[in-house]
């Protein structure tokens, strides 16, 4: 999954002398917190709901009115992604920095942006549900093969994985969340133990039946 | 009291011998109602014809399905959910769905004309047919054309759906629709088949607010489900005024069914028919349709449905079952003791997640209607 896959690219942008009355009154109606500062077609910088909030806020030392411009609020030192960026790394890069946004540039070109909230989107899409299916855990040692006679165990059975999500568990262990494309993950789950898989979900019943 | 309709036609929507959804699943029922001495009277309904089919289904999708059943080769067959583990085809499938269809939409026609108010088709209930795609079993959605049959009579319709899985198919076929509220009570999708049923789907357009879906905990008891029930399906029957109940009684939220993690037993499901009927008598004039559906431990679907039997014709439910019909059906319950009609009380050992799981139910119930509040008042 690319930055180019998640990001909003019809971007909403201001000019360094605009005011910061406008700014507010852009971020209220459309409903968003970060705005690319732009400037003869070049991002040189970017504005915040929260660089508003601290410049203009009684407790700043010498508060800035609301004629006051972008420019002086705006932060000027923009880290940015690449459309063909891994979103992972546009997620470290946020994370790191503990920052909300990064605009998406091509070249000298401004032409997206993604923020926390596309994030969230993009995980959704990861671990969502799309398909009718069934979920099947499986936690596994970190080994070469692991997955693939997992994945063989189940297109044996004819069955078709709709989505698969695979994480360190720590320990030397991995946890693996299958979507798999039947009502009987129950009987599926039966296979993979017998098969010697350490099934999470679902679980044995705790009574006998 | 209740019209029953059940046909040997049923049998045909046989999908192998090592299937879970099996027709003997109704068959060990109604065999249970008359070895306890009731002669039940069996309407025999017509299969429903392709043009009743397509009142909710795709014409490429049917002719997808008739090729299949008659043996023709379909090229995207898969992409269709035909011929998978779940859902496999065999010459004559469509006529077969089509006779389940059929049942259901003769009890829909027997209400919608007035002849009569309480019917319990003894088949259908095949909630996860799609539109354009077969799932999880089912190739037509019987209760989608029923339903779809009612409201072109000018009946509003509560569809309630009791199955263990999310009644996606149905909910899918009604979405924008303002004449139809679906409510389905479900395992949630985090976990169980099919996935979806998560109480942010509420309907879109018309339909907006009358879509509405309460997954559970795994392992939610009866006690749980039960309160959970009552917190918002009579508020949602109130608010929407329907004219008539349809409703999708699977038997696989019992603790014993081998495909959920549900734990109710079969007095919970005698209180929940019992609580269902009554709801249709206050709302709408005793008018209810129901169907069966999923339920996978034939020891406890065939207990569970012969409880519903009784129970809609007003009969007592007695706890002794003959021995003759354990003896008779021994092989179908893998060597389970079948000398009540109800589990025993206590069924199992009390769980240790009990209070959690009832507790975060409670959470789930309450943020639906606080999602649900803006469209009821």
């Amino acid at each position: 999954m690319l930055v180019r896959d998640i990001m909003t690219t019809a971007v909403i942008t201001v000019a360094p002398d605009a005011t910061l009355e406008q700014v507010c009154e852009i971020m209220h109606g459309k409903n968003i917190r970060h705005l690319p500062v732009v400037k003869g077609g070049r991002l040189v910088g970017v504005i915040t709901d929260r660089d508003v909030h601290s410049v203009t806020s009684a407790l700043c030392l010498t508060p800035a009115n609301p004629k006051g411009s972008v420019r002086d609020a705006m932060t000027r030192e923009v880290r940015t992604a690449h459309p063909l960026d891994p979103v992972e790394d546009a997620a470290r890069t946020m994370r790191s920095l503990k920052i909300g946004c990064l605009p998406v540039l091509d070249g000298e070109a401004l032409v997206g942006i993604i923020t926390g909230i596309d994030l969230l989107d993009a995980l959704l899409r990861l671990t969502g549900v799309d398909q009718p299916s069934g979920r099947v855990e499986v936690r596994m040692p970190d080994r070469p093969g692991g997955l693939a006679r997992l994945t063989a165990l189940i297109a044996e059975r004819a069955l078709n994985i709709h989505s698969i999500l695979t994480y360190p568990e720590g320990g030397g262990r991995v946890r693996t969340v299958l979507r798999v494309s039947t009502l009987e993950t129950r009987p599926l789950a039966d296979a993979l133990r017998g098969a010697g898989f350490e099934v999470v979900w679902p679980v044995e019943k705790p009574w006998r039946s | 009291m209740a019209e029953l309709i059940y046909g040997p036609s049923y049998r045909a929507y046989d999908l192998g011998p090592e299937h879970p959804f099996s027709p003997d699943r109704q068959e060990m029922a109604l065999d249970l109602v008359a070895a306890l001495g009731h002669d039940v009277r069996r309407i025999e309904p017509e299969p429903a014809t392709r043009e009743d089919i397509l009142t909710v289904h795709d014409k490429a999708y049917v002719a997808a399905v008739e090729a299949l059943s008659a043996g023709e080769r379909v090229a995207d067959a898969a992409a269709l959910g035909l011929g998978t583990p779940d859902t496999p085809v065999f010459p004559g499938i469509d006529l077969a769905a089509r006779s389940l269809v059929g049942g259901t939409l003769a009890g829909a026609r027997m209400i919608a004309e007035g002849r009569a108010s309480r019917v319990l088709q003894f088949g259908g209930g095949l909630h996860h047919a799609h539109p354009a795609k077969a799932s999880g079993f089912c190739v037509y959605n019987d209760l989608a054309v029923a339903i779809r049959h009612l409201t072109a009579s000018g009946l509003w319709v509560t569809y309630i759906d009791i199955d263990v899985h999310h009644g996606d198919g149905v909910q899918a076929a009604f979405y924008t629709d303002d004449k139809v509220q679906t409510i389905s009570l479900h395992e949630s999708g985090q976990y169980l088949f099919p996935g979806t049923g998560a109480i942010h789907e509420l309907g879109d357009g018309m339909g907006r607010g009358l879509k509405i879906n309460v997954p559970l905990e795994p392992f939610t008891d009866g006690e749980s489900y039960l309160e959970l029930f009552e917190m918002i399906v009579p508020r949602a029957v109130e608010a929407f005024g329907p004219h008539v109940l349809v409703v999708q009684a699977g038997a696989d939220a019992h603790f014993d069914d081998p495909l959920a993690d549900l734990a109710l037993t079969t007095r919970d499901y005698e209180k929940l028919y019992r609580r269902i009927l009554e709801l249709a008598d206050q709302a709408t004039q005793g008018r209810v349709l129901v169907t069966l559906g999923g339920g996978y431990s034939l020891h406890a679907a065939a207990r569970i449905w012969a409880i519903l039997v009784l129970v809609m014709n007003g009969l007592p439910v007695p706890d002794a079952i003959p021995p003759a019909w354990a003896e008779k059906w021994a092989g179908r319950l893998g060597g389970k003791a079948a000398a009540s009609l109800h589990d025993p009380d206590p069924a199992y050992e009390p769980l240790a997640t009990r209070d959690e799981v009832a507790q975060r139910n409670r959470v789930v119930g309450k943020r639906l209607l606080d999602a649900l509040a803006p469209y009821w008042f």
